[in-house]
Formats: C-alpha cells, structure tokens, sequence
C-alpha cells in the first residue's frame, strides 16, 4: 500500500496468481471490458507468440474519490508455467492482496496445488504468510465437464481454512463467460 | 524518514507526507530543467507511480512505471545469479530517439529519467546523482503522517466496495 498524503491517494496492489492457462489474463481481460473506460487505463500484457503471459499483464483502477481520498487499484498477473518462477516472486513484490485462480479440471488439480506451494514459499520468503495474509480463491473454469467439485477443491487447497477469517477470505466460482459469479 | 510499516498481516504500508511529496516534486522539477529530460518519474519499488515531470501527456507513466518496476526486479535477480551482492543500481536503455536511465533511491523507491538522444548521457547521470542526493534526505526527514487505519475503516471499505460494484456496466 503507498499512501501519497498530498494528492490524498491510496495506491494497492493486487496479483492474480495460479497455474499456467487458469485464466489470470482473461480475469483482467474481463474487468477490463465490463469497467466504464473513465475509470481504467490501457490493459497491457507481456506475451509470448503463443498468447501466454511472459512476464505479467496490467491495468489500473480509479474508482473516484471517497471521504476525499483517491483509492487506486493496480491489478497485475503472473506467468503461470512453473519455468516463470523469478518473475513471479517479483510481481509479488509490495502486494497487497492476491487473488489465486484455480483451474477447476480433475486433471489440473496437481498443478493447482503445485502453484500455492509455490505461492507459500514467495510469500514466506519475504516474511509473509498465508495464514495471515488477504487472499482469496476463484475456482475457474466450472463450466467445463471434467470439473471437479467445490468440496474437493476446498479439501485440496484450502487446507489452511483460509474461511476460518471470513474478513479477509472467502472463494467464488466462475463459468467460462464469467457470467456466474458467486460470492 | 518515510515511513514503510509492515502491517499485521505482513504487508508493506508506505507513506509519504504532503511536505516530503513538495520537496521530491521540487527535485525533480529542477532536475527536469538540468536535464532537459522528457519525462522523468519517480516510483516505489511495486511499481506504483508517485509523482511525474516533463511530458507526461503523451506516455502512459502509471505503465512506464510498472514496467521499470519489474525491469529493475528483473535485473536484481540476475545481479543474484552473476554473483553479485547487492543490487545493480542503474539500467541504461538505448534507443534510436530516446534513452531511458533508470537509477534506484535507497531500497524503497527509483527514479527513471526519460530523455531525448540529443542529450548526453554523462549530463543525465551527473545530475540524477545529485538529485538522488536529495532525495535520499527527503525520505530520510522525521515528520511523521498519519496511520492508514484512521482512514480506511469500516465505513471507508463499504463506500469503497459500493464504488466498485457501480463500476462494472
């Protein structure tokens, strides 16, 4: 968080993490389209030929001013493939709160759990943890046939009962147009 | 000194008061007028902008300065494989019509300084130098602001949730 106290801002920073093809670009790419363009800027994203994340994507929300003060939200992506490792722990670098998208497919499931690992020990290595720290978890791609259930994913990663903190905490299941969002 | 509080649940606060905020912005204005810079932004290490000089119209800065952000991560990460020890503290990049210098502020902030070819690098690195300087003892002042908490409480977050709700068409 970075507080400038002469233009009354409130600058954050929130990373989209998960396993590679989760859907951490199409989050952003989301907001993005559904946003009054006043209040957002350009998205940009860092691609390979392929259309993957190489180094992160971002974009900026102003939201307008509140008891004065101007909240701003930088939103930011991490590469998902497990090779990305460095630039991930730097997109993490000042974060104020993390969204982690899973890939709701059976066969994802190790992946999933794969990048929380890898997202505990980022965070731990800069005095963080995942018991404390806001974070929340999107379980994506529930459309999809091969999906496994809410229960299972719970079980698998949200070991550390991130609900038992239901203020900072709490998960939401998307379909593929997005349009099914539950909190 | 600004202040840079880890909160309870192990995140960063940074603050910076409305008196440091005139100083830094008197630095870098003066140094924009030594230089003759294009644009020059000065940014925390998370990438977000905290104040900008010179054309600002025609460059998006709130990117420029993510991106310089994680150019500067990026190359502190390979200063560790090279065997360096510290931190690289400047990334030179040239271009046909523009150069861009990018110089770190202690280990909390950096400096990019935007400029045109015409200008010579040995100006540009004399000048960010001395800049650096006093902004060092900016950041270093005592004055203390006030805390977050007082202003983000319970009924900030609700308007603030609201706001976003509303936002989405």
């Amino acid at each position: 968080m970075f507080i400038n106290w002469a233009l009354q801002e409130i600058n954050l920073k929130i990373v989209y993490y998960g396993p590679g093809m989760s859907g951490k670009t199409t989050n952003l790419e989301y907001i993005h389209s559904k946003l009054d363009p006043s209040l957002t800027g350009e998205l940009v994203t860092l691609k390979t030929k392929e259309d993957r994340t190489i180094f992160f994507d971002f974009m900026q929300i102003e939201v307008g001013r509140i008891k004065g003060k101007k909240p701003k939200f930088n939103l930011y992506t991490v590469p998902g493939q497990v090779y990305y490792a460095s630039s991930r722990k730097i997109i993490l670098n000042g974060v104020d709160g993390i969204v982690f998208v899973a890939d709701s497919q059976r066969d994802r499931m190790e992946g999933n759990i794969e990048t929380l690992l890898d997202l505990e020990k980022n965070l731990m290595s800069s005095g963080f943890s995942l018991e404390t720290f806001p974070w929340v978890i999107q379980y994506n791609k529930r459309d999809l046939p091969n999906a496994e259930s809410i229960a299972m994913l719970e079980k698998k990663l949200n070991a550390s009962s991130i609900r038992s903190n239901p203020l900072l905490t709490w998960w939401f299941s998307t379909c593929k147009d997005n349009s099914d969002l539950l909190i | 000194m600004v202040q840079v509080k880890k909160l309870k649940d192990g995140s960063r606060q940074v603050i910076l008061t409305a008196q440091q905020f005139d100083e830094i912005t008197k630095v870098l204005s003066e140094l924009a007028a030594k230089t003759k810079a294009f644009t020059i932004l000065l940014a925390d290490i998370s990438g977000q902008l905290i104040t900008q000089r010179g054309n600002t119209e025609d460059i998006n800065t709130a990117i420029l300065s993510a991106l310089a952000a994680s150019d500067f991560a990026a190359t502190s990460e390979m200063a560790k494989l090279v065997g360096e020890d510290a931190k690289f503290k400047l990334l030179f990049h040239e271009g046909d019509k523009r150069n861009v210098y990018l110089s770190n502020i202690g280990d909390n902030f950096f400096l990019v300084v935007v400029f045109d070819v015409s200008v010579t690098l040995g100006l540009v690195r004399i000048y960010t130098k001395k800049a650096i300087q006093s902004l060092l003892k900016i950041f270093e002042e005592s004055e203390q602001g006030d805390d977050a908490s007082k202003i983000i409480d319970k009924d900030f977050s609700t308007m603030l949730g609201d706001m976003l709700d509303e936002s989405f068409k």
